[in-house]
């Protein structure tokens, strides 16, 4: 039997962060995954990672998985793929079935980071093909290069739903609603703001009902909900669909935890059966750690830092890092980790409503609604009052207006106009006194897309706007097109008069349209002439 | 066409050799490595197997090896997870009816 320092089962995002710890500790460390290739969900997660510089913001996530990768190779950590663990025994002894093998191996530390698994609804037809999990919706185009259907209907407004569609329009897809039986939108406002602009329609209190054909999906009916989530009669709604996505929340998957014989609660806030866990993931038995999704349900930048703390705590466990040493860099992590917990998303914060900002600024309805901001709520978050008065010329638009853990923009701007200062979930502030040169770096930071150049001066009559685009086929210079409202209505012609790309915008394309000065305002987004958006 | 020619954000997709395999005796193409599920959406299939009392169609759900929805018969062995085993060249594939294989009428 194998003898290891450390065991970690998962190598996803908490996983191979543990196991980087602990390695560089001077641990011996295996980490075992029962998929062909490490990295958990890192590898289908093409969007820029929100948080700040420590949390690897407005990086995408593939690229932080290929980083994980090599610093994991470079620690010495030994990553065993296709190996499922079966059992978890007393004394730190695992059972891992390798191919068609069980194997024991033997640790004086276990980290579990076996992340979480899709939660389901069933409706009429919820069976057929066709109807999908949003992660096999990512599986499909952002690993495989396949489409997973033409026409996709997704349920789920949180931000797995949200990401997911816009990550279905850019591989080519129709979205074509977007379904919660929640009153409100679940996740971050900028993304639901992304594809609502896009012209996908959102319909909170509405839920699936029927799954339509026979061999797989041909459409779909949805229908309103009442305050008991139940489908109101006469509300029927039908789309031609051959796909339907499902992105309704996630669970721990602590069945190893449960095993081994860990206190476990049943927390709902963290999503489900979890352990009880102290601050660096150690569990009710000495030794045994959990981290990542499977002590409470997050995202990769969190579980990125859980795993890191526990690594380090399981190495401070085997004497192999002093106490002292131990806690100034586990201070460190907390300090991170505190600064992601912070917000209107806060996992402390679940299931709460807000009305207001922390600045005090009545929060948008038509945003947790709609899915866009409307004209109103601009007056409350965007006033020109941020530039001087006199002052004319470019500058940005920032349409962020939820208090979330994120500040890229405030490093971006070089000559220090975006402000968010020391709090990370602060919304943005444009310093009036500084001119705005124009560089786009802001709009390529932001990752939920939410800042604009806005020029009203750009010729008579006329504004400039620079948008974030992220699809195909790149528009070119001249080309005409249609401007779009941030519900997607079409506003009027838009002429592009600039396009840019530069390695540091990491595949955001920077387009410039030309529109009539009242659209300023309005128009946010570009659809070409022949295409819908997106295709 | 299911396949992303060409990505906005991740270019072209790296695939490997084209190959050919059997679908229910009939001649497809697909990528080496690629999962047998991902071959076989690309060529438009959605029906992977019948349950077996209620005989309804099943097909890819999970994507990931968790759920099982989408297993076949590969190379003549039953419940092979479709969406987790690499497709190899000359694989022979069959519609799963219960855990037998669908009879075809060619």
């Amino acid at each position: 039997m194998k003898r290891y320092d450390l065991i970690v089962v998962g190598a996803g995002p908490a996983g191979l962060s543990a196991a980087i710890e602990a390695a560089r500790c001077g641990m011996s460390v295996a980490v075992f995954d029962e998929n062909t290739k490490p990295g958990g969900q890192l590898f289908k997660q093409i969007h820029k990672f929100f948080g700040s510089k420590e949390h690897q913001a407005k990086i995408r996530g593939y690229k932080i998985g290929e980083t994980l990768l090599a610093e994991a190779a470079d620690a010495g950590v030994e990553v065993f793929l296709n190996a499922t663990v079966a059992g978890i025994y007393l004394d730190k002894e695992v059972l891992v079935q390798i191919g068609a093998a069980m194997e024991h191996f033997k640790a004086d530390t276990i980290i579990i980071a076996t992340g979480a698994a899709e939660n389901m609804v069933t409706f009429d037809g919820w069976t057929l093909p066709g109807v999908i999990g949003a992660g096999a919706a990512q599986t499909m185009m952002n690993l495989y290069g396949i489409k997973p259907g033409q026409r996709v209907l997704m349920l789920g407004s949180g931000n797995v739903g949200l990401v997911v569609s816009f990550q279905l329009m850019q591989a080519g897809c129709e979205v074509v609603a977007l379904v919660d039986a929640a009153p409100k939108v679940g996740g971050y406002g900028v993304h639901a703001a992304k594809i609502a602009r896009c012209g996908v329609p959102f319909y909170l209190s509405h839920t699936i009902t029927k799954a339509e054909g026979s061999d797989c999906v041909s459409g779909v009916e949805i229908s309103q909900v009442d305050e008991d989530f139940a489908p109101i009669p006469g509300t029927q709604k039908h789309f031609d669909v051959d796909t339907i996505c499902l992105a309704v929340g996630l669970s721990p998957m602590s069945q190893l935890l449960k095993m081994a014989g860990c206190n476990m609660v049943d927390d709902p806030r963290r999503g489900g059966q979890v352990p009880q866990v102290d601050e660096n993931g150690e569990t009710s038995i000495p030794g045994l750690f959990a981290a990542g999704d499977v002590s409470g349900i997050e995202e990769a930048s969190s579980a990125m830092i859980q795993g890191r703390m526990s690594g380090l705590a399981a190495a401070a466990y085997l004497g192999f890092l002093s106490e002292q040493d131990k806690d100034n860099r586990l201070a460190d992590l907390e300090i991170a980790l505190d600064s992601l917990h912070q917000g209107m998303f806060a996992p402390g914060n679940k299931g709460k409503t807000f009305t207001k900002t922390d600045e005090g600024i009545a929060v948008s309805q038509s945003l947790l609604k709609k899915g866009y901001l409307d004209d109103a709520d601009l007056e409350r978050f965007i006033h020109r009052s941020d530039q001087t008065d006199e002052k004319s010329g470019i500058h940005p638009v920032i349409e962020c207006t939820q208090n979330i853990p994120c500040n890229p923009c405030q490093d971006a701007c070089t000559r220090g106009c975006i402000k968010v200062g020391k709090t990370i979930t602060a919304l943005p502030r444009i310093d009036a006194t500084i001119s705005c040169t124009g560089c786009g770096m802001c709009i390529a930071s932001c990752s939920g897309q939410a800042i604009f150049l806005v020029d009203e001066d750009y010729a008579p009559g006329y504004a400039s706007i620079t948008l974030p685009y992220e699809f195909l086929p790149r528009p070119q210079k001249g080309e005409l097109g249609t401007a779009l409202s941030r519900s997607g209505q079409p506003l009027g012609h838009a002429e592009i008069i600039d396009v840019r790309s530069a390695k540091t915008f990491d595949q955001t394309t920077l387009v410039t349209i030309k529109v009539p000065v009242e659209q300023a305002m309005t128009a946010r987004f570009y659809q070409p002439e022949t295409n819908a958006a997106g295709q | 066409m299911n396949r992303i020619s060409e990505h906005p954000i991740l270019g072209e997709t790296e695939k490997g050799q084209l190959v050919t395999f059997f679908m229910d005796g009939k001649s497809m193409e697909g990528y080496a490595g690629e999962p047998i599920a991902v071959a076989l959406k690309a060529a438009g299939l959605m029906v992977h197997r019948y349950t077996h009392k209620a005989h309804e169609p099943r097909g890819i759900f999970c994507a990931i090896g968790r759920c099982t929805d989408c297993v076949m018969i590969v190379d003549g062995v039953p419940n092979i997870r479709t969406c987790i085993t690499p497709l190899v060249a000359g694989m022979r594939i069959q519609t799963q009816d219960g855990v037998t294989a669908l009879e075809v009428n060619e």
